[in-house]
């Protein structure tokens, strides 16, 4: 075969394939021979939408090796008179299609950046219900048993008004003594049943946290060393996925969580917040105040990198990578240990 | 002429204008897709072709011109590039092919995220004609195996950056000589720019100008949708 100078491409969707010059003239063909079936329109399809050739694209581009390949729909091509499939194909092709197309919505199933959304969500809305559930209770017992304190520890009271039979029982597992007055036995009941309910939602409350655990360790595994997994998982949930998570700068990763206050700063000139979710990690919740903005935002440049060495399948962090950062905001805590004046 | 209409009146075989409202004549009897109103008009079913929910029905009640122009041929191929929920591509669907594909046509739907696509391939599964796609309507390169022919109607409808740049590639791609191509534009979906609403339209006009397509009209749908603008323009060559 000789040189040409002429431009020449070759065309191909999934059943076909052409070698075209720049006049749109057919210089050759090849038109798959196999047994047309759903099956075999799928796994050609597949290979269009992952950017690879075909059989007879490969041929054809062996044939003329100084051709440029494009797929079926690329802007690169000339027009021509490319081979058409016949009604009987594009309906095969079409069934092809919209079984790629339930292939591919079921397979979302496994995106961990959805499953970890549903999980979030999931806990958000079950501890605002348990939160009000619970603080029912503690003011109905007290209602009822005024000397009950529960100060210390709330957790056990709704475990002892499920476990009690009758107010008094409950009174004495409290240590305290029965007043007069007490609820009708039907009040006493319901009483009960809400103990129960509230005992039962924070259980489930507990399996939630710790599925979401398990899972952003698995998906988030140096975020969730770094930052602890529920606070990694939060993230990657307020930035619409891993992905998005690792490529946003450090200083809009510090402020997630705080749009309100961020936005108010850019719409009023108000302080800027100096921290959003990344606040319940303990290094800036327990530091005192004139230390915090400083560490968050050291813990935020730190924790963008993680989440992309997540994202882009780097090397996990470990104690060591964790202990370098922690001397850093050690240094902050040397550096600054009093509130400046004025 | 007001673009408000009383009356019925029929804007194609499946589609007419009644009670203040748009109605398409149901492909799947009985059954309605996203809970709208059904009713029957003498003999056959019809759906409430809702508005507020898509930006086409919408166009249409607002359009200076003729309403029915804004519709594909009935029985042809057509092109719909960020298809949703499949709320429009529903009522298109009752005008292009009819029941069991009665007229013949097809309707491409594309659309990127799994959740729309769960809905769109229900949809198809009671509705022949309709092909979804899951992919990326700015890589033609993914799905272009499945439009072979040009097609007479495009509609796109992505609401993201770079929204007119896609649309006039699509346009050179895949829209016919003769052909009607609508773009829903989203003025907030053009985020680095500075200029307020009607500039950005201004602009977009310009640009599908230059282009070389004859820009028919350039439909606010203010009332009826935010911020959003319906440049529908004909392929001159």
């Amino acid at each position: 075969m000789t040189f040409r100078t002429a431009m020449v491409w070759v065309w191909f969707d999934w059943r076909a394939a052409a070698v075209v010059d720049e006049q749109g003239q057919i210089m050759d063909l090849e038109i798959w021979q196999g047994r047309m079936s759903i099956e075999e329109a799928m796994s050609r399809l597949e290979l269009l939408a992952a950017s690879a050739l075909t059989p007879e694209a490969r041929r054809l581009a062996e044939r003329f090796p100084e051709a440029s390949v494009h797929p079926a729909g690329a802007v690169e091509l000339p027009e021509a008179e490319y081979p058409l499939p016949s009604v009987e194909e594009q309906e095969v092709a079409d069934e092809a299609a919209l079984k790629l197309a339930e292939m591919g919505v079921a397979r979302s199933a496994g995106d961990p950046d959805r499953r970890l959304e549903h999980l979030m969500g999931a806990t958000d809305e079950l501890r605002a219900s348990w939160l009000i559930y619970e603080s029912r209770l503690v003011e109905w017992v007290a209602l009822f048993i005024p000397q009950a304190r529960f100060e210390r520890d709330r957790s056990a009271l709704a475990g002892k008004v499920a476990d009690s039979a009758s107010l008094a029982e409950l009174a004495e597992s409290l240590g305290c003594e029965l007043p007069e007055v007490g609820p009708d036995e039907s009040e006493w009941q319901v009483l009960k049943q809400s103990g129960e309910r509230v005992r039962t939602i924070g259980r489930e409350l507990e399996r939630l946290e710790n599925a979401s655990k398990e899972l952003a360790q698995q998906h988030l595994p140096s975020l969730s060393a770094l930052l602890g997994p529920l606070l990694a998982a939060r993230l990657s949930v307020c930035a619409h996925g891993r992905m998005r998570l690792a490529r946003l700068p450090a200083g809009t990763l510090q402020v997630l969580g705080a749009e309100k206050a961020f936005f108010n700063h850019l719409k009023t000139g108000s302080p800027p917040p100096k921290h959003g979710h990344i606040f319940m990690h303990p290094w800036i919740s327990r530091a005192p105040r004139w230390q915090r903005g400083n560490i968050s935002r050291t813990l935020a440049s730190k924790a963008i990198i993680a989440a992309r060495s997540d994202a882009f399948g780097g090397e996990v962090w470990g104690a060591e990578q964790i202990g370098e950062v922690e001397a850093k905001v050690q240094e902050i805590r040397d550096k600054y240990p009093r509130a400046k004046r004025g | 002429m007001s673009g408000r209409r009383g009356g019925g009146k029929s804007l194609s075989w499946a589609v007419k204008f009644e009670n203040r409202g748009l109605w398409t004549r149901n492909a799947v009897a009985g059954t309605s897709v996203y809970g709208e109103t059904r009713r029957k008009f003498s003999g056959s079913e019809y759906r409430r072709w809702d508005a507020h929910r898509s930006k086409l029905a919408a166009g249409m009640l607002l359009t200076n011109n003729d309403p029915s122009i804004l519709l594909p041929e009935a029985g042809t191929q057509i092109l719909y590039l960020g298809a949703g929920h499949g709320t429009t591509v529903s009522h298109l669907h009752d005008h292009l092919c009819g029941k069991d594909n009665e007229r013949g046509g097809r309707l491409v739907a594309i659309d990127i995220a799994p959740r729309c696509l769960r809905d769109l391939t229900h949809l198809a599964r009671s509705r022949k004609g309709l092909v979804p796609i899951l992919g990326d309507a700015r890589k033609f390169t993914t799905w272009g195996a499945l439009i072979q022919r040009r097609v007479g109607w495009l509609f796109q409808d992505v609401a993201q950056a770079g929204q007119v740049d896609i649309f006039l590639s699509a346009c050179a791609r895949f829209l016919a000589p003769e052909g009607l191509a609508l773009l829903s534009l989203k003025a907030a979906s053009e985020r680095f720019s500075d200029k307020d609403e009607d500039e950005v339209f201004a602009e977009v006009g310009q640009r599908i100008v230059a282009a070389g397509y004859q820009l028919v009209e350039a439909i606010s749908l203010a009332g009826l949708e935010q911020q959003h603008t319906l440049f529908v323009a004909r392929r001159i060559i």
